[in-house]
């Protein structure tokens, strides 16, 4: 990492920049949590949560785009506080941050558009659905020196050892799915198989993922010490120590369909009507879930220990005159500092596993209660719960509100919200599982939303 | 009725606007980092000099006599040494010339041997030259005989060779002969010609001269010259030497007090000539600051009413130390000289004249000697042991510059810098120092601190014998506008304008050693405001 006057302004802070401003609206890996939307099986969306789920009495059933976004800070740091509008551009302002992050941080985000389902009711009690959607997962964990070190630069950190590196895992993929769902008199059985074709991903090498960086108070030499490695596909395909320079290579974000980067997994999920008025569901999502990227991964691995100590001339020459102060020589060796090296390798990244139960009581025609859970499992982190309650009221025939108070990692009092519309043949939903951030999703250290259109023939 | 639709449109479209707004990419698209100020530090440059590659390198620079040399105990010998006036014997003292023609008047000729006024010599061995001989026959009859040189011998055998003229031959030439080799001996300073010629019937004569009245018997000598003359030595005088002897270390513009501890001046004489020399001083001052003479006043010399002079030592015939070469050292020093007291004005240089006194106690009995390698050699040297006490001792240096990416920078969001110089410094030496920046041509463009030279390097401490006995750490920090970071960035050179002041504010002595390092090392901060970058 360059530290003259000229490097420091140059693109190497904004690539940085831009991945972790990527990565900070991103987060552990806990899977979308989606408990209003689980509770509102009537939805044709929530079948993204049960494939037993299946609107009642339709026959032909066309998701139109629904979107989802899922998305938390540590502590209480908003889009807001990080992303400021200045004229036309959005700019990263880490100094309304700073001082309110923790040593470290972490941020989640999940994105999820359902672009496109089908399902259909077949003779023998049979439910067929299909669909494709995309995903975009993120999580990262970092310290809050490394936005330190990007804003104020290392002047103020004379003395001290910054701890630069950041632990990630991003990825965004497609997911085509088809399924299938039976009635068994009052129980429903669903099951889903997805192919996942993976677009991009940036995931941390989990046994490298050591960076600092020491000013030395003596004349500021600096000292790196990395053992950091990550993969990538597609994110950053090349970095560039070359010209003085650290600059990221973006690679190609155009989304594909398909790719070679492909992987797999299933779904499954029960519903048991128990009486006219109540009814329980379970489901697994994302059973045996992974993607392997193999088309255009790439690992970079950056490990050494970088003393700068700045040009040495020999005493002689500089009394004798016989040599110049050449600053000019010495700032190159700054170059290769962190000397990624990039070596073509295959990795797997895992769906958490997730799963949703739930239970529902209809109270009379407008009312109904019920409980919905959530849950995740990932191997490399601990396992996530949460819990609300939720009461719906039906005053028309179109259009029905409901309010949850749950609890999750993050609050122990998230009270959420629904709207469903049913004008006609068409299904409207807004739902949240915080009221109080959805509609001011930027001013909001978590953010939970989602909305979507169907048509139910 | 008509508002239902309406409204659930409304409401629809709301919710898709409202997602729409929260989430789309395009803001990610074009991430950079705001309007901010951040602060860089990174190091420039760090230098180790030791105190002998000080010296040995302000010497490189100067005379190529002057030299340094570390004594055991680590402190330094500075020595500052004029050229060796070298005199050969025999660019002095011309003995036969290069050869010449004797006329044979008679059959004994008596020729005196070519030498310098007051000398005689008795003995000579010759190591090359050629001798030829000439007869012309004015009789009617052949004459035979030999010519010879009695007192020229080669293996205990005189020179002798035998002729043979027809009637009425004329210039008939015998030789070249080499003489190589052939010692004379002579003890009137004379050589002595003979031949004998005889008619056939044995009657000895002497070659009648020609008819217009030239002799007819020539004996010449060409490319004469000697490896050994002895003889009598007498009183003779010449030139010996003139020299200047600069010392540069004293010859920069600035000025200071400093003090050497026993400076001296060795004046060494290598004398291989075999017979006694005087040295007659004529000369010797040192030069001031400002050009006023400094003269140099010592008991080490005798005096002979005149002049200061000093006797040679030399190699003495009647001792057999022919070939020997002796030296002869005088030291002037604080206990014979006023060398001290000079050496604290801080001498330039150092001028000397000498001439030469051949037997100056005319002896008449002196037997003296020189060969063809014989030479009388003389040297002066400065010496100073470096040990002494300096205040505002300056030095000075021009130093060329290149801030290479920092001199093309684009500084306008540059706020401000700070520059971070520490100093590591074992010697015992305080270095006050200022540093003004040129442009090509030489300019002042501006100065490192803008409130007058500063100490940057502080002495380190000393015992009571004046050694250091650790190092002293100096931290400077100069801030800078970015106005004038944007000044200097851009010259070319820099010049160091320097004082040494010794520990202690430079009043007690103190030894520089050899091993005595200094480190010296340049930071920097940079306050940049940084735009949307």
């Amino acid at each position: 990492m360059h530290f003259s006057s000229r490097h420091i302004t140059s693109k190497r802070i904004q690539e940085i920049s831009f991945v972790l401003a990527v990565l900070l609206a991103a987060g552990r890996l806990s899977g979308q949590e989606a408990l209003m939307l689980h509770a509102m099986p009537e939805i044709w969306h929530s079948n993204t949560t049960n494939p037993a789920f299946f609107p009642g009495n339709k026959k032909i059933i066309i998701g139109l785009p629904g979107y989802a976004l899922d998305g938390a800070h540590s502590g209480d740091i908003t889009y807001r506080d990080l992303f400021v509008k200045t004229g036309d551009r959005t700019v990263i302002d880490f100094g309304n941050v700073i001082d309110r992050l923790d040593v470290t941080n972490e941020a989640y985000f999940d994105q999820r558009y359902d672009i496109l389902s089908i399902g259909l009711r077949l003779p023998g009690k049979i439910l067929l659905q299909a669909g494709y959607a995309n995903g975009l997962s993120g999580t990262i964990t970092y310290p809050k020196s490394l936005p330190e070190l990007l804003w104020n630069g290392n002047g103020p950190y004379v003395g001290q050892t910054l701890d630069i590196a950041f632990n990630a895992d991003v990825y965004d993929w497609n997911e085509w799915s088809i399924g299938l769902a039976k009635k068994f008199g009052d129980l429903s059985i669903g099951v889903r198989g997805k192919l996942l074709t993976g677009v991009s991903s940036f995931l941390t090498d989990p046994t490298h993922t050591s960076a600092s960086i020491y000013t030395s108070p003596d004349i500021y030499q600096l000292s790196l010490n990395t053992d950091y490695g990550f993969y990538s596909t597609n994110i950053i395909s090349a970095i560039d120590t070359a010209d003085l320079g650290f600059d990221f290579k973006q690679g190609d974000l155009k989304r594909y369909a398909f790719s070679k980067n492909t992987g797999a997994a299933f779904d499954l999920g029960l519903q048991y009507q128990i009486n006219d008025k109540l009814s329980v569901d379970v489901s697994l999502l994302d059973i045996g879930g992974s993607i392997r990227w193999k088309s255009k991964a790439n690992r970079f691995l950056s490990q050494g220990n970088y003393n700068y100590e700045g040009q040495t001339f020999p005493g002689t020459d500089f009394i004798n005159g016989s040599d110049s102060l050449d600053f000019d020589a010495k700032l190159d060796t700054l170059n290769d500092i962190f000397n990624f090296v990039k070596t073509a390798a295959e990795y797997k990244t895992t769906l958490p596993l997730r799963g949703y139960f739930g239970a529902s009581y209809m109270l009379n025609k407008r009312w109904t209660v019920g409980l919905s859970g959530y849950f995740t499992h990932r191997e490399d982190a601990n396992n996530t719960f949460s819990i609300g309650g939720l009461a719906r009221w039906k005053p028309l025939g179109w259009l029905s509100l409901g309010a949850m108070y749950s609890i999750n990692r993050r609050s122990a009092g998230n009270l959420g919200f629904q709207l469903v519309l049913k004008p006609g043949p068409v299904q409207v939903y807004f739902a949240s599982d915080n009221l109080l951030n959805a509609f001011s999703v930027k001013n909001s250290s978590a953010v939970n939303l989602r909305a979507g259109v169907a048509l139910v023939l | 009725m008509f508002f239902k639709p309406l409204l659930r449109f409304s409401i629809m479209a709301l919710l898709c606007g409202a997602v729409w707004q929260s989430c789309k990419k395009s803001e990610f698209e074009k991430v950079e980092l705001g309007e901010h100020t951040a602060e860089f530090a990174f190091p420039l440059f760090s230098t180790n000099l030791q105190l002998k590659d000080l010296l040995f390198n302000i010497l490189n620079d100067t005379l190529s006599g002057d030299t340094i040399f570390i004594n055991p105990d680590n402190t330094m010998t500075l020595f500052y040494t004029g050229d060796v006036a070298q005199k050969p014997a025999t660019d002095i003292f011309k003995f036969l010339g290069s050869g010449g023609i004797i006329p044979l008047f008679s059959d004994t000729v008596v020729n005196p041997i070519d030498a310098p006024s007051g000398i005689t010599i008795t003995k000579a061995i010759l190591k090359d030259g050629i001798i030829t001989f000439s007869f012309s026959n004015p009789l009617n009859e052949p004459i035979t005989g030999f010519l010879g040189i009695g007192q020229m011998t080669k293996n205990g055998a005189p020179f002798e060779y035998p002729f043979s003229l027809l009637p009425n031959e004329t210039d008939k030439a015998y030789g070249p002969y080499e003489l190589d080799g052939y010692e004379l001996n002579s003890t009137s300073n004379e050589l002595t010609f003979q031949y004998a010629a005889y008619l056939p019937d044995g009657t000895k004569i002497i070659i009648p001269n020609s008819a217009t009245g030239f002799p007819s018997v020539f004996v010449g000598f060409d490319s004469l010259e000697f490896s050994y003359v002895q003889g009598y030595w007498g009183y003779q005088l010449y030139s010996l030497t003139r020299d200047v002897i600069e010392i540069d270390i004293n010859q920069t513009e600035l000025r200071g007090d400093i003090k050497i501890v026993n400076p001296k001046v060795t004046m060494r004489v290598r004398n291989s000539w075999g017979f006694p020399t005087r040295g007659i001083i004529k000369y010797l001052s040192f030069i001031g600051q400002n050009g006023e003479e400094l003269q140099l006043e010592s008991t080490a010399f005798q005096n002979d009413g005149t002049n200061d002079y000093v006797d040679f030592d030399y190699p003495s015939y009647a001792d057999g130390e022919v070939g020997q070469e002796k030296i002869t050292d005088i030291t002037l020093d604080d206990s014979n000289s006023n060398i001290a007291d000079i050496f604290n004005l801080q001498p330039t240089r150092l001028i000397y004249e000498l001439d030469g006194v051949s037997n100056a106690q005319l002896d008449p009995n002196l037997i003296g000697f020189m060969t063809d390698e014989s030479i009388l050699a003389l040297q002066m040297r400065i010496e100073m042991v470096l040990e002494g006490s300096a205040k505002n001792f300056g030095a000075e240096q021009t130093i060329d510059l290149n801030f290479g990416e920092f001199g093309s920078l684009d500084s306008a969001n540059i706020e401000s810098v700070e520059f971070k110089l520490v100093s590591e410094n074992g010697a015992p030496v305080d270095l006050n120092a200022q540093i003004y920046f040129r442009d090509e041509v030489g300019n002042n463009v501006d100065s490192l601190f803008d409130v007058g030279a500063r100490n940057i390097l502080n002495a380190a401490p000393v015992n009571a014998q004046g050694v250091a006995t650790g190092a002293t750490r100096t931290e400077t920090f100069i801030p800078m506008t970015a106005a004038r970071f944007d000044r200097i960035r851009t010259t070319k050179t820099a010049y160091l304008k320097a004082y040494f002041t010794t520990a202690q504010g430079g009043t007690v002595p103190v030894k520089l050693l050899a091993d005595n390092s200094s480190t010296v090392k340049l930071g920097i901060k940079v306050k940049k405001r940084m735009n949307g970058e």
